[in-house]
């Protein structure tokens, strides 16, 4: 798993080095949204970033993305400051992000488009991934046609076929119900194992992060959270994600990391019931 | 907040009822429907006519129907109203396209743009306040009884209608999709093609809708305060002369134009927008 350019350890496939980002409040206060944030992303490596709620997982992400500029601390990409919009990266998001007025083959084609590929290569090469996530006979739907989980298959298709190095992903399966969800974590894996990208997934949920990643990075309680703790996941691959919660290394690792997890969620809940303590 | 809680399950207990019995109520065919309309118009102009004949209303304030339907015959039969109504088409056209023009582009820089909407905002709302029908005057001795002083008074009525409809359309246009798309590697061209024109396009339409009608109001307004053609022109013609008869068969012929050319937009509106889900149509 180790890439061929480690002598380079420059060359993170997204590196945050401590990373601040702030937001002014309407009270004319500063809120720190994330603080100190130390991420560094090998290329080909599964990370995910789990935290309790309102811990800034979205904030670290759209820095990494480009799409916020950090207040302090820098963003790199495979060496290069990210400015602007990171062009290595694509990006899932949580909400659906189709556009509703182009068909699924032409929002699975827009990236291609966009960078001046022919409509009829771009139609090709979308044929191609949309029979990859099972969507061949769905091309010339529009989104609002489709099925939750199928509109996810089509995101899917849309973020993979510009050929991104860095897959960056809010929580992308979390609106889906909990059968489709593992159906769609195992396609993710087997898509990323021939791909060799580096992937940084958000979520909220333990279990999906541990049995998905090759690391697990843990936030602390926001607001100015920033890394906790980071865990090696040494399960080997390829993994069967609907048995491997029974996986006696898979229990081990959880009840170590949520027993750190456990502290800064509590903490979370702690300060949202002062805070309605105060409002009452 | 168990006020609060209680006040809304009273609310949705009791509309509940009555969302049950519009489900369970079978809805009336299309041909039925237009029956129902057919006898509705016939009994109201029915009426009416009685109502005149019978001497309960004054025929010099409403003219018979039948008389009315007969000044409309003469009218389109004898080619008398075709040149005025070309003229006011021909303002309305202008005004339409120049207004919805200005409108469209000056709401996508505005909302594109967040100095120049901040700079301009209290301008835009101070003219916006302003009665348009005071600028009539001012237009007729700037631009004279031609068709000129009415294709400027129509353009203050369209220009703003198309132009808040678009900055709001623009403006809340969804964040994903202009995250995903600028993700995706798109220009600042290409985000306006992919997401900003087709996301405001709902928006632009349901502005279009008024501002046709009021593209046609302003010619006629304008006509009817000052001109030497036009429909407005005809009916304060009519008005002059005490023949209420003329003033309704204006407002009858204009109603059917402006009808046929909201069929037109509608019809352009669902090609434009048929990735829309029905229901929400």
């Amino acid at each position: 798993m180790m890439p061929a350019a480690q002598a380079d350890k420059s060359k993170y496939a997204v590196e945050l080095a401590g990373c601040t980002r702030q937001f002014p409040t309407p009270g004319g206060e500063t809120y720190f949204a994330v603080r100190d944030i130390n991420l560094k992303v090998e290329p080909g490596r599964f990370v995910s970033i789990v935290g309790p709620t309102g811990s800034g997982k979205s904030t670290i992400l759209n820095m990494a993305a480009g799409l916020l500029n950090p207040s302090a601390g820098e963003v790199m990409s495979f060496g290069e400051p990210v400015n602007g919009v990171n062009r290595r990266a694509s990006y899932m998001f949580q909400q659906d992000p189709l556009l509703p007025w182009k068909t699924v083959i032409d929002n699975v084609s827009l990236g291609l488009t966009m960078a001046g590929v022919s409509k009829s290569e771009a139609h090709a090469e979308a044929r191609r991934w949309l029979e990859k996530v099972g969507l061949k006979n769905f091309a010339d739907r529009y989104p609002h046609q489709l099925s939750g989980g199928m509109r996810k298959r089509t995101a899917i298709a849309q973020a993979w076929i510009v050929n991104p190095d860095v897959l960056l992903m809010d929580e992308p399966f979390s609106a889906l119900d909990v059968q489709t969800r593992q159906i769609m974590e195992n396609e993710l894996l087997q898509l990323w194992q021939e791909s060799g990208k580096a992937v940084v997934f958000i979520t909220h949920d333990l279990d999906e992060a541990i049995a998905l990643s090759d690391e697990v990075v843990i936030l602390g309680a926001g607001p100015g959270s920033t890394v906790v703790g980071s865990y090696e996941i040494d399960i080997p691959r390829p993994r069967d994600l609907l048995d491997i919660r029974d996986d006696p290394q898979f229990v081990a690792l959880h009840r170590e990391i949520w027993g750190r997890l456990k502290i800064e969620v509590s903490k979370t809940y702690e300060t949202a019931m002062a805070e309605e303590g105060d409002v009452a | 907040m168990t006020i609060v809680g209680s006040k809304k399950n009273g609310l949705s207990a009791a509309l509940e009822p009555g969302t049950r019995r519009r489900t369970a109520r079978t809805e009336m065919s299309p041909l039925a429907m237009r029956s129902t309309q057919l006898l509705l118009t016939l009994a109201v102009l029915g009426a009416w006519e009685l109502s005149v004949r019978t001497g309960v209303v004054d025929e010099f304030f409403f003219p018979l129907p039948s008389d009315i339907f007969q000044t409309v015959w003469v009218w389109v039969s004898s080619g008398f109203v075709f040149p005025h109504l070309w003229v006011t088409m021909q303002e309305a056209i202008l005004a339409f396209i120049v207004g919805a023009a200005a409108g469209l582009l000056l709401g996508f820089v505005l909302a594109r743009v967040r100095f120049l909407e901040r700079l301009l905002d209290p301008f835009l709302q101070m003219f916006n306040a302003l009665p348009r029908v005071v600028l009539a005057p001012i237009f007729l001795l700037w631009f004279g009884l031609g068709i000129w002083s009415k294709v400027a008074f129509g353009f203050t009525l369209v220009f703003f209608i198309v132009f808040f409809n678009t900055l709001e359309g623009v403006k809340s246009v969804d964040r994903v999709l202009v995250d995903n798309a600028r993700m995706l590697g798109a220009s600042e061209k290409q985000l306006l093609r992919h997401v900003f024109i087709p996301s405001a396009l709902t928006w632009i339409f349901s502005s279009l809708h008024i501002s046709v009608g009021f593209a046609i109001t302003g010619a006629v307004v304008g006509e009817y305060l000052g001109a030497s053609a036009g429909v407005g022109y005809a009916i304060a013609q009519a008005q002059g002369v005490f023949d209420t008869k003329g003033v309704f068969a204006g407002m009858f012929i204009l109603m059917i134009v402006v009808l046929i050319i909201d069929l037109l937009v509608n019809r352009l509106e669902r090609h434009l927008l048929r990735w829309r889900p029905v229901q929400s149509s």
